[in-house]
Parts: structure tokens; sequence; C-alpha cells
């Protein structure tokens, strides 16, 4: 019974390869046909209520019972396995809200870019990969879908095949993978000393090994960490994503940026809390060079993002710098810490794929790229830009939204956590950086709605374009209600996060 | 079964490779049908070979008293003829429809089916004059076939061929007669033939000699410094570049190293000595060169060819550990990597049929109009970068498992090495790929207007090593048990 | 006294006489008459071989029943009866298979006066592998330098003389030092017979005394030899003589008159000073340097070389390089090795330069590489011959190159020194004969690009060279009968050696 496991993550998968094969059958035919707009509604409304279906069945099955599968064995007696555990849950329902909600965004969104098949196909598929992800049982089975969710995403990123477009989507194959194979290193390793490795909460690694093999563990995790770090955008590996972001299709970069980069974290949190245990780095060298990695990143990304005048690539800047509070949360390896982070996940996920979502609508129906073309957007697009300040509200951490939860809490985890300096150091920059956000994210809201002298989005576009758009606007005012009701009632989930940091690190 | 019947398995390719160019055929597909048959015939006889396993030894020739061509089939030999044995059938095929547009079909069949004979012969080799005598043979054999389309550049490429070759043979001869003045038996035995006690003053020269006869035979392997001929010799027809300098004849150069280590000189004798060091850093340099001289290089075979040399250092690798787990790695990657670079071949090959491309930056917008090929392309791309659920990432785990059991650090910066060549796996065959699906916005489709997907000869070989990589990638267990128990019976 | 122990006197004398008995015969008469002799000097040899084989032991045959000092003796066993089979049976086959050349190249009136050579050639060559005395294999010596002149010269084009020349000038350096060597072995011993002067030696090498003369004669000895063999730094006259002259002429000078001067050399060490002896010498560093560096050297040379018969020319230095090193190993392991290369040498150069002139003449009588392009498809049977022939060159299984390879390499592995040297000496050697004799393979397998050819170039139909197809064909399996069977040669080698002493 417990196949049907397989079920949102086969089926997804498959139908994504059916239409990706498809997309190229459309080059056989000799004379190309116009599509009646008609089949591109039915192919949207079938697709967005399969990965409905399916969403809904991977919510269900994983918050209902514990479910787990043994599948044929990869490797040395590893099998492919899934079981569904806390974090797991956790992550598959912020994938599958996310999904859900983009998918419908790319309606419109995807009627300038054309191609609708091939990207729905990657788009469905890589939803399949990321529950397989987020399912993985050990080690192996998560680099498998680690690797996938590479592979699957990079055509996303090459969407609009411009030679720009190419080039990142090599850079981020090339990042990523890179990253990948530095994880593969550290399974290599991991795969000889621990006992197992299948997640168990606190880890599977004995005492005496850790204490007889300490340095290459250690060495080996060190390794892990930058090499998972990539995805997370953290130092050294980062450049990827500012690079990326901005060329892939807004819906893509949405979910690359709320999503996908946090996969990252996954990982290093299964190693971390599932694999070794914290014990064998606590204090140790990797943990200070984390930490350090971490507190650049977050300062280096804000830095950055304030700087640059590409509204897209601003926000991809402002995901490096963000995705390394979680990291940093999770440097401290302590449990409110941990929390913090895991707010943060959910937080910003909900917050940055709403960010990249704005940016999409005034790509589309505007031309607008840089920052300094969108004063006067307001008068244009009122409900999107109060949607894009409440995004921006969260993200700075203003009480009431969903940053400012996990925010508090990484402060207070931060100050209470054992580790010297970095306990005060840690707050005062995210405390900088979060003024940096505000100065980098307020700028558009502001001049958005008062424009002053030079009204530059005046540009008289397609007046048809610039009608409210619901297919776009609905996933926004989505977005934003979560963005406010995690921030205001986030008693619940705080409190399941905190059982699950304190079942992680004791 | 019989003894002799090792002897007629062998015979079988050598004789009817000589008809082929010699009876009065009628139509083409006569003889193709002939070659076929003959083809799978033998491989049926390897396989009904393997079951029955005979165990005896069968001297064919004796040249003095103990210098004999003996043919004998045990544990890596059947492997490696079984390897042999199940690929080649499916090559065949696959030049029935490539050799269409080239000349001298014959000629090419002919020692395209000898060389089938040679290579069993190899993996039958009993002794290690046996051995060499094969090992020798193939390069010959096969000379024609890298000289097959008689141009200026083939003549150059055939003469390195032959050079690197012939010379890589002289060095390994060396430590053939090394083996047979020293050695107890001239036969291959599990543990080696060497005893250090009673070697006395000869045994500091042991490890000169071995590390010379290793990299002799490493030649073939392609192992640095002797790696320049294999992308030379991409100037072959595809089926030759994919069967012999993928499978075929580069293996049989890692097969011969691996009977010189285990069976001839004996790990006991090298394990942690200055010449397993010296090996082990050679290749691992291999591996990393290889791959990044795939990434300058434009021509797709010659690409392909230096991915094959980086990975057939993966094979080195595995065997110089010196560990049970290091053998059984290295011979899965024999196995795993034959069926990928083949499949990645046989692309390049389907893509230089149809459309004469060689060239990488060529290959623009082909996928479009060749979606089977370059899938095919794409996972065997997949697999040689490692991704699980694909073969290659089996053999990789299983390697960097050896090294890393093994606690040295060479054995570790190799991991490394590894994890590297992987890395740039992923930009030389992935580029490719995204060219071909991803051509760019103003892209001509008139470009790629008359090509489309080969016929069901060239696709059905295609087809069936997809699967077995899937195959191979997701059931590894019963391939890697068996190399597990033939390995713990050497070391 | 058995009658068969006549023969190999009678054979002397049989080719000895011959000789004037051409002169009187026009050139078809004397070539049969020629032929003839050959064949039943060779049936001579080995009935004198199968009867040495029967007695299991050696005999010495008194000319004019006369015993030492004043007395000239012969004395036959296994290995001088199978040296004279295989020295008659390559002659053959080399006359044979350059028939054509030769009644193309050599003016009418000078035909006869070849034979005449061959027969004096044929006659010194016997002489020095029978006989028994060190003053008659001077002179014997001599007669064969002065008949390879005469081989040498007959071809008359301006490149011959000179080279006829020089092997002249170079071959006389070698005897002369050879005959102050037997002058100061005879002065030291006061004997000319070799086991005599074995005695003597053994007698003075126990004492101690007359050390340094000795050696010195041994030395002179070795050197000349050397010179007349063209080993290494004397090899200069070699390309010459046998790239230009002519193809029957280049086969024999090659194959057996190299070989008669190193058959003595061999003898000598034997039956004159002793083995052990010679061992305890210098001499055979000497000549085991000088080998391995011609064994590099000569390589080097045929690899710069633009034109097949001179490149076949400068391989024989490599070769000769071969036999010395033999030698310098100091083992009988190495001497048997040496041998049986003789042997295989005898067997592979003369091929090599009967076949391409087959190849040749498919290219216009071109000999230059560029022109030989293709020259494989035009002369099938000599295509196929010279692959065999360089295969052989190279080493490889099968052919008798690998045995001889096989059979220095393992003498080597008895030696602490000068192991590792040889091995790799001999390695490196392969790497530098493949290149160049492969190189040619291919040159000749690939199909000439249209109008690059030679303009004479032609197709050779099988049938148009009846005699050198023969002559290709024999020499193949003479070929594949060394590589495949070499065991009982190798037996009779060892056989041979253990009655020298």
């Amino acid at each position: 019974m417990n196949m049907v496991i397989l079920l949102p993550i086969g089926v997804p998968i498959l139908v994504g390869m059916m239409l990706w094969m498809s997309s190229f059958a459309e080059h056989f035919r000799k004379e190309k046909k116009k599509k009646a707009p008609g089949n591109r509604i039915a192919l949207y409304a079938v697709s967005i209520l399969l990965l409905t279906a399916c969403a809904a069945a991977a919510v269900v099955l994983s918050w209902t019972g514990d479910r787990q599968l043994t599948l044929t064995e990869l490797v040395d007696g590893i099998p492919l396995y899934f079981y569904i555990d806390d974090l797991g849950k956790l992550f598959v329902t912020v994938v599958s809200v996310i999904w859900v909600l983009t998918s419908v965004y790319c309606y419109s969104y995807l009627k300038e870019e054309g191609a609708d098949k091939r990207f729905l196909g990657c788009f469905l598929a890589l939803y399949g990969v990321l529950v397989g992800l987020c399912f993985a049982g050990n080690l192996v089975t998560m680099y498998l879908f680690y690797e996938l969710m590479t592979l699957v995403s990079t055509p996303l990123v090459m969407h609009n095949r411009s030679r720009e477009a190419i080039l990142a989507g090599l850079k981020y194959l090339f990042f990523s993978l890179c990253g990948a194979y530095a994880g593969l290193f550290g399974i290599f390793v991991l795969n000889r000393y621990c006992d197992t490795l299948v997640f168990l909460p606190g880890g599977s690694l004995s005492p005496e090994m850790a204490v007889s093999y300490a340095g290459i563990l250690q060495a080996a995790v060190f390794v892990m960490l930058i090499g998972f770090g990539a995805k997370a955008g953290m130092l050294p590996l980062h450049a990827w994503l500012p690079t990326a972001h901005p060329v892939a299709p807004s819906p893509a970069s949405a979910v690359l940026s709320g999503v996908i980069v946090k996969f990252g974290v996954f990982a290093m949190i299964r190693v971390v809390c599932y694999v070794v245990g914290t014990e064998l780095i606590r204090g140790t060298w990797v943990q200070t060079v984390w930490m350090v990695l971490s507190l650049c990143t977050v300062f280096m990304g804000s830095m950055l993002a304030f700087r640059e005048p590409v509204f897209k690539k601003r926000l991809a800047y402002s995901t490096v710098s963000q995705l390394s509070y979680i990291v940093f949360g999770l440097s401290l390896l302590n449990p409110a810490a941990l929390t913090g982070a895991l707010l943060h996940v959910v937080g910003h996920a909900v917050i940055k794929c709403g960010l990249f979502l704005t940016a999409g609508v005034f790509l589309s129906k505007y031309g607008c790229t840089k920052v300094s073309e969108l004063s006067g957007i307001g008068k244009k697009q009122p409900k999107v830009l109060w949607c894009y300040t409440v995004f921006a509200l969260g993200l700075i951490g203003m009480p009431f939204t969903a940053g400012f939860v996990s925010k508090w809490n990484l402060a207070v985890g931060s100050l209470t956590s054992k580790t010297g300096v970095f306990a005060v150091l840690g707050p005062i920059v995210l405390l900088i950086s979060a003024l940096l956000t505000a100065g980098y994210l307020l700028p558009v809201t502001m001049h958005g709605f008062f424009p002053g002298e030079s009204e530059t989005a005046g540009r008289q576009g397609n007046p048809e374009k610039e009608r409210t758009d619901w297919w776009m606007l609905l996933p926004l005012l989505v977005l934003a209600v979560l963005t406010v009701l995690l921030g205001t009632f986030p008693g619940k989930l705080v409190s399941y996060f905190e059982e699950l940091s304190g079942l992680l690190i004791g | 079964m019989s003894e002799k019947w090792m002897l007629l398995t062998i015979l079988l390719p050598i004789l009817a490779g000589t008809l082929v160019p010699l009876l009065p055929w009628k139509k083409r597909r006569d003889y193709l049908i002939f070659i076929e048959l003959a083809a799978v015939a033998t491989s049926v006889l390897v396989f009904a070979l393997l079951l029955n396993h005979p165990s005896g030894a069968l001297t064919v020739f004796r040249f003095t008293g103990n210098l004999s061509i003996t043919l004998k089939l045990d544990g890596p030999g059947g492997f490696y003829a079984a390897l042999v044995a199940g690929l080649w059938p499916f090559a065949c095929l696959y030049s029935f429809e490539y050799m269409k547009h080239e000349q001298n079909e014959r000629s090419f069949f002919l020692f395209y089916l000898i060389t089938y004979g040679v290579t069993l012969g190899v993996a039958m080799a009993e002794n290690i004059l046996t051995l060499y005598f094969f090992f020798e043979m193939l390069s010959l054999i096969t000379l024609p076939l890298v000289l097959h389309t008689r141009t200026r550049e083939a003549v150059l490429a055939s003469r390195t061929y032959l050079y690197y070759m012939l010379g890589g043979a002289a060095f390994a001869f060396i430590g053939v007669i090394y083996l047979l003045t020293y050695g107890e038996t001239s036969s291959f035995r599990a543990g080696g033939v060497l005893k250090l006690s009673s070697l006395g003053e000869k045994a500091d020269m042991m490890l000169v000699v071995f590390v010379l006869c290793f990299l002799g035979f490493a030649v073939k392997t392609a192992v640095f410094p002797f790696s320049r001929w294999l992308p030379k010799a991409g100037v072959a027809p595809t089926p030759v570049t994919a069967l012999l300098h993928a499978v075929a004849v580069v293996n049989t150069g890692a097969f011969a190293a691996m009977r010189m280590t285990y069976y001839s000189f004996g790990v006991e004798n090298l394990r942690g000595t200055w010449a397993q060091y010296v090996l082990m850093g050679l290749i691992i340099f291999t591996i990393v060169y290889g791959c990044s001289r795939a990434l300058k290089e434009t021509h797709v075979k010659r690409r392909l060819a230096w991915s094959t040399v980086s990975n057939l250092s993966y094979i080195l690798f595995g065997i110089v550990l010196m560990t049970p787990l290091g053998l059984t790695a290295g011979l899965a990657h024999m196995l795993f990597h034959s069926v990928m670079k083949i499949t990645a071949f046989f692309c390049a090959g389907a893509v230089l049929t149809k459309t004469g491309k060689a060239y990488v930056h060529e290959l623009d917008g082909l996928a479009r109009k060749m979606p089977f090929t370059f899938t095919a392309y794409l996972v065997s791309g997949l697999a040689l970068m490692g991704v699980p659920g694909l073969c290659g990432f089996v053999s990789k785990w299983y390697l960097a498992k050896a090294a890393i059991v093994s606690e040295d650090l060479p054995a570790l910066i190799g991991v490394a090495a590894l994890l590297v060549s992987a890395l740039l796996t992923a930009i030389y065959m992935m580029s490719v790929v995204v060219r071909a699906f991803c051509p760019g916005k103003d892209f001509d489709e008139s470009a790629i207007a008359g090509a489309s997907d080969p016929g069901p000869a060239m696709l059905i070989p295609l087809g069936f090593f997809v699967v077995l990589m899937f195959v191979f990638g997701l059931c590894s267990g019963p391939v890697i048990s068996y190399l597990t128990r033939i390995c713990a019976a050497i070391v | 006294m058995d009658f068969v122990q006549n023969f190999p006197f009678i054979s002397i004398l049989l080719s000895l006489f011959s000789g004037p008995l051409t002169s009187i015969l026009n050139g078809k008469w004397a070539k049969r008459v020629n032929t003839l002799v050959i064949t039943v000097i060779g049936f001579l040899s080995g009935a004198v071989l199968f009867y040495v084989l029967g007695t299991g032991e050696a005999f010495v045959y008194r000319m004019g029943h006369f015993p030492a000092p004043w007395g000239n003796e012969i004395r036959v066993g296994v290995l001088e009866g199978f040296m004279a089979l295989f020295f008659c049976a390559v002659m053959l086959l080399c006359m044979l298979g350059g028939s054509a050349e030769r009644e193309r190249e050599i003016e009418d009136s000078k035909q006869n006066l070849y034979y005449i050579m061959v027969n004096l050639l044929l006659c010194s060559l016997l002489a020095l592998i029978y006989t028994n005395d060190l003053f008659t294999a001077y002179v014997f010596v001599e007669i064969n330098t002065i008949s390879a002149c005469g081989l040498i010269m007959i071809k008359q084009n301006g490149r011959t003389i000179e080279a006829a020349v020089r092997y002249m000038i170079m071959s006389l350096l070698g005897s002369g030092l050879l005959l102050l060597g037997i002058c100061f072995l005879y002065d030291l011993t006061g004997h000319l017979l070799m086991s005599n002067i074995k005695e003597a030696v053994a007698e003075l090498a126990a004492t101690g005394q007359y050390h340094v003369p000795l050696f010195l004669s041994l030395g002179l000895i070795s050197v000349g030899l050397a010179i007349k063999s063209a080993l290494y730094p004397f090899h200069a006259w070699l390309p010459d003589a046998y790239g230009y002259s002519t193809v029957s002429s280049a086969a024999i000078l090659s194959s057996l008159v190299s070989k008669g001067y190193i058959f003595l050399l061999v003898k000598i060490f034997y039956r004159v000073i002793g083995f052990s002896v010679v061992c305890d010498s210098k001499v055979i560093n000497v000549l085991f340097v000088f080998g391995v560096i011609g064994m590099i050297m000569g390589s080097v040379s045929a690899i710069k070389e633009g034109e097949i018969r001179r490149m076949i020319a400068f391989s024989s230095v490599a070769q000769i390089g071969y036999i010395y090193m033999g030698f310098g190993l100091g083992t009988e392991e190495g001497i048997v090795a040496s041998v049986y290369h003789i042997l295989s040498h005898c067997a592979t150069k003369s091929l090599l330069f009967v076949a391409a002139s087959g190849l040749t003449d498919a290219s216009g009588g071109s000999r230059k590489f560029p022109d030989l392009t293709g020259a494989g498809y035009r002369n099938k049977l000599a295509g196929v011959a010279f692959t065999v022939g360089s295969l052989s060159m190279v080493g490889f299984p099968m052919f008798s190159g690998f045995i001889s390879k096989l059979l220095f390499a393992q003498a080597a592995m008895e030696h602490d020194r000068k192991m590792m040297i040889t091995l790799v000496a001999l390695a490196i050697s392969t790497v530098l004969n493949a290149i160049y004799f492969m190189k040619t393979v291919i040159r000749i397998y690939t199909p000439a690009a249209k109008g690059y050819a030679h303009p004479d170039s032609r197709r050779i139909p099988l049938g148009e060279q009846p005699d050198k197809n023969l002559a290709l064909v024999f020499f193949i399996l003479l070929n594949v009968m060394l590589g495949l069977n070499s065991e009982p040669i190798v037996e009779l080698i060892r056989k041979g050696l253990g009655m020298f002493s």
C-alpha cells in the first residue's frame, strides 16, 4: 500500500516527460499550426488540476501516518528508499503550495514566452523530483533526486533560449554539479564510517567512530556543507544565483529562488542532523568556518543587492543574503536558532516567490527590467505593488509578517548559543542586513507610488495587457495573505518547529 | 562442454571473417546476414561456454617447453569474454547501416570479425605468452580498421596508433620475459607467480619491471603520457571507434594490466610499494587530464575519445588499488563504461552518417530532428557523469568506496579526481546536449532540414544500450555480486 | 672413416672449381651451373648434418692425412653442418629472387663473372664455417672480401663503384687487424690450428703469463671482424654497398657475408680462445656497448632514410648490433641467442631485400617512399612478403624475430648488471623498428592519390616474376618455420656449441 508514495513523485515526472517529448513532435510537423487559445487553456487546466491533485496527495500522504517504501537496490546494498519524516513533511508542503500557485501564474506569463509544453513539462517533472527529494529516506536516494533536481531545473533557466540564458543555464549546471559532486565525495566518506546512510534524527554515526576518525569525517562534512551550500547560494559557490535568476522566466526564478535553493539547506540539515549528528562538528573549525561563511554571505548579498540596478538581479542577491540567514541559523547548532532557520525557510519561500512573481508582472507587461524604470508603476498596477510592499516588509522583518517571526527566533537562538563572539556578531550582521534590505526593496514602492517628476513607467503599453490579469494577481494575493497570516498566527508552526529542533539537536 | 570449444569460439569469427571478402556474394544483404549470424553464433558459443565453464586448459600450440599458446576460461576472463560477446552483435548490426556510406565494406568486416576472435583470445589466455600473443595480434588486426578510409589523416593516425601499440608491447615484453624467467609457472595464477624470497637480488628489479610492464600494457588503455593515439584513431569509421577504441582494444590493455598485477606479479609483492604509488599518480593524473582535453576538443568523436582516456583510467585506478573491492569496481567500470561509451559513439556516428556533421558547434538544434539519437546521447552523458540510477554511478560508487576503505592518501586524492572528472564530464557532455536541444533563439531551421533519426539497424542497438544503462544502474546487485565473487577468489 | 666425412671438403672444392668452370660458359649456363652447385652443396651439407647428428660428436678431417702442425684440418660439428645447409638454402633463394634484376642490371658480357664471384663467395663461406685452422680462415676471409667487392661493383654505376671502394678499404682494414691478431696468437702459442691454440691459451690464462698480449690479440681479432661485419661505428661502408648493388648481391651480402665473419668470431671465441677466457676479458663489455649503441643508432639512421633499400641496409646495422649485444652478455645463453639471430636475420633481411625489389619494380623502379605509395596493391605477393619481414623485424609473435628477441631477453635475465640495459635497449629498438618498418608497410598499403603516383608505376600480376615469387614464398615459409618451430633449432644450436669445445 505504501507504493502510493510513488504517486506524487512518478505521475508528475512521467506526465512532464511526455509533455516535453510532445514538444518535439511539433518540430516534425511540416507546417506549424497556430494553436487555438482554447487548446492552451485546456492544457493549463489539465496541468494545474493534475498538479493540484498530486500536491494534495503529497501533502495528505505526508501528514497522515508514517509511510515508508523500499525499492530496488541502487548500490552497495543501499536501496532506493523513501521515508516521510517531519522535515520532509514540512518541505513537501511548502513546495506544493508554491508550485500550485506558480503554475496558475504561468498561464498568462508564458503567453509572451511561448513554448508552453516545454516549460510545463519541466515544471511538472521538477515538482515530482522535489517531492522525491523530500521523501528520500537515505543519503543516496537524496543524492539521486538532488542531481535530478539540478538537471530538470536547468531547462527552466534556459527557457527563453537566448544566448545569455543558455550560458546562464550552463553556469547554473556547472555550479550545481560542482556542489553535488562535493556532496558526493562526502557521501563516499560517510558510507565508510557511518553505520547506515538512512536518515535518523540525531545521526547514526557512532561516537567511537566520530572520535577515532574525527579528522577525515570533519573534512568530509565540511566539503559537503560547501557543496550543498552551492545550491543555497552560500559563499564561495554562490555566483550562479545572480546570473541564473534574472534570465529565467519569472515563474521559474520564483520557484528557483523560493524553493529550489532551500533544498541546499535541506541537504545540509539532512547531513548534519540526520546522518553525522551535530556533536561531530560542534565547537570545531568546521562550525566556525561555516558561521563565518554564512555571515559573510548575508552581508555581502545585501550589499550587492543594494547596489544592483537590475530588479530581478537585485532580488537574486537578496536571495543569496536571505538564504544565508537560514544557513547561519543552522550553523549555530542550537534548537532556537534552528527553529528560526526553519521558520525562515517557510517565510522566505513565500515572500521571495511573491517578489519574483511581481517582478514578472512588471517585466511581462511593461518590459521593465531596471529598478529605475519602475517609478510610477503603482499608478498602473496598484494591486500588484501593494502585494509587493507586503512582501518587502515581510523580508525586512516587520512585525505581523512572516519574516519577523523567523528573524526573531534566529536572533534569540544566536544570543543563547554558546558560540562566543558569533553569538553577538550574528544578530548585528542580521540587523545591518535587514536595514540594507529595507534600503533596496522599499524604494521601489516609494517611487512606484510617488514617481515625482520622472514618470518613466508611463510608456504606453498595450491597454489590453495592462488590464488586471487575475491569473497573475490571484497567486500574488494568496502569497501576500500567507505572508501576513504566517506572521500573525505563527504559534502552531513555531511549536511544531521547536519540537522538531529539540529532536534534532538534543 | 569440452575445452575444444574455446578454440572453436576464437576461430569461428576469424574464419567467418576471412570468408567475407573471399566468397562471391550476390547481394549486399547476403553477406550482412552472414556476418550477423557469425557474430551471434560466436556470442552464443561464448555464453554457452560460460554456463558450462570448462575447467581445464587447452594447449593449442607449443613453442618450447614452457612457452605455449594455451586457452582457459577463468573468472575475469569469462567476464571479459561475456562483455565483448554481449556488445559485438549489436555493434555489427549498427555498422551495417553505418558502412553503407563507406568504401571497401567487405574488407572492413573481414577485420572487424577477426578482431572479435582475437579479443576473445585475450580473454581466454591462460598464460603470459598467450596473452602477449593475442595482445600483439590485436594491434595488428585493428590497424587496417584505423587505416580504413585511407585518407592522409587516417594514414597519420594509423602510424601513431601502431607506434604506440607496438612500443607498449615492447615494454610489456620486458615484464613477460621477467615472469617467464623467474615465475614459478608461466600460467596465470591468482595471487601471482613470483615468490619474493626466492628472487634474491632480482627482487629490487621487480618493481621497475612491473612498472614498465604495466605501463606497456596500459598504452592500449591510453594512460598518460601514452594517450595521444586514442583521439587520433578517431578517424576510423565509428563502429571501430565505438567498439574497439572504447571497448575491445582499450579494455584489453586494462585486462592485461589486471592479469599482470593480480595473476603474475602478485598484489602481495606490490601493495604499498613505490610502484603502486607511481602508477596511481599517473592514473589519477590521466583521469583529470583526459577530461580536460575532452573539454578543449571540438570534434565530437575526438572529444569522446578523450573522455574514454579518462574513463579507462578509472578502470586502472580500481586495478591499482590492489584490493578485491578495487578490482571489483574496476571490472564493473569496464562493463559499464563500455555500454555508456559505445552509446555515445554510436550517437556521434549516427549524426555523422545522417548529416556529415562532426564538430560540436555544428550540432545546434539537431535534437529537433534526431530526438531519439540525442536522447540516447543524453542518457549516456548522464550515466558518464554518474547520475544515480544509471550505471556510471554504480561503478563510481564502488571505486570511491574501495579507495576510501583503503585509507590511503593517494587513493583519497583519486576520489577527488573522480569527482573533478565527473564535473568536467558534465560540462563536455552536457554542452553538446544543450546545443542540440537548445539551439538559441535566432536559430535557422533550414540548417537541419535534411536530418532525421537513423534507421532501425542503428536505433535498435542504441535503444538496447540505453535500456541496459538503466537496468545496470537500477539493479546492479547481481553484476556486482558476480564480480565480487570472482575478485574474492583472486586476491 | 665414413665417406660422408669427405663431404665438407668436397663441397669447398666443388664451389672453388666451379668458379673457373663458369668463366668459360655463357651467362645462361653459368647460372644453371651455379644453381646446381649450390643445390648440390646444400644436399651435401644436409647429409653432413644428419651424419653428425647421428654420431653425436664432431669429427676432424685432415687434408691429405698430414697431422698438425703441417697439415690443414676441417672440423665439422652439428652447428657447422647446419650453418652450411642454411647458408646454401638462403643463397639459393637470394639468387632465385634476384635473377630478373641481375639479367637487367648487369651487362651481358659480365653475367658469368657474377656467378664466378658467387661460387667463390660460397667457397669462402664454407671454408670459414668448416676450417679448423686460423690461417686458412684468414685466407678465405680475404677471398670472401674480394668476391664480395665484385658482387657490389658488378652493377656498374658510379655509386656502386664508390661503395665497393669504401667496402674494400674498410674490409682490408678489418682483415689487417685480424691478421695482426692471428700473428700475435701465433707468436704467443706457436700454433695455427685452433685446437692447439686453445690448449696453449688455456695454459697461458691459467698461469697469467702474457696477459696483455693475449687480450690485445683477442681485441684485434674482435675489432677486425667487427669492422668486416659492420658493427656500429664501422658501418659507414654498408648503406651504399647494400643500397645500390643489385638485389641478389645486397641480399647475399647482408644475410651471408657479414654472418660468415660473425660465425668465425663465435668459432674463435669457443675454439681458439676458450669461452671462459673471453668472458673474463673486458672485450665483451666493449662489444656489448657497441652492440647496444648500434641497435639504437642503426634504427635511428634507418628512420631518417628516404629510400627503401638504404633503410633496410641501415636496419642491418641495428640487427648486427643485436648479435654483438648477445656476445657481450658473456653467457652461453647470449651466444645461443646471437646464433639464432644470425639465422633469423639471414632469413628476414634477404626476404626484405627481395620483397623491396618487387615493390620498386611496381613503382617504376623508384625507391623513394612517396613513389612506393600503394605498391602493396600493385605487387601483392611482394607486399605481403614485405609485411611479414617487417613484422619479423619488429618481433611480432609467430615470426622468427620474436623468437630471437625472446632468446635475447631471456639471456639478459641471467645477468645482473646488464639485464635492465639490455631489456630497455631491446624495447626501444623494437619501437624504433616499428617506426620505420611499419611506416613503410602503411605506406605501401595506402592507395596512391590520383596524379601523384610514379609515371612508370604499374601493376605486376602474380605470374610475371615467377622466380622472385617462388623465392618470396620460400622465404616467408622459412620465417614462419623459424618463428613457430624454434625449439629443435635452439636445441641444435646448443648441441653445436657444446661440440665446439
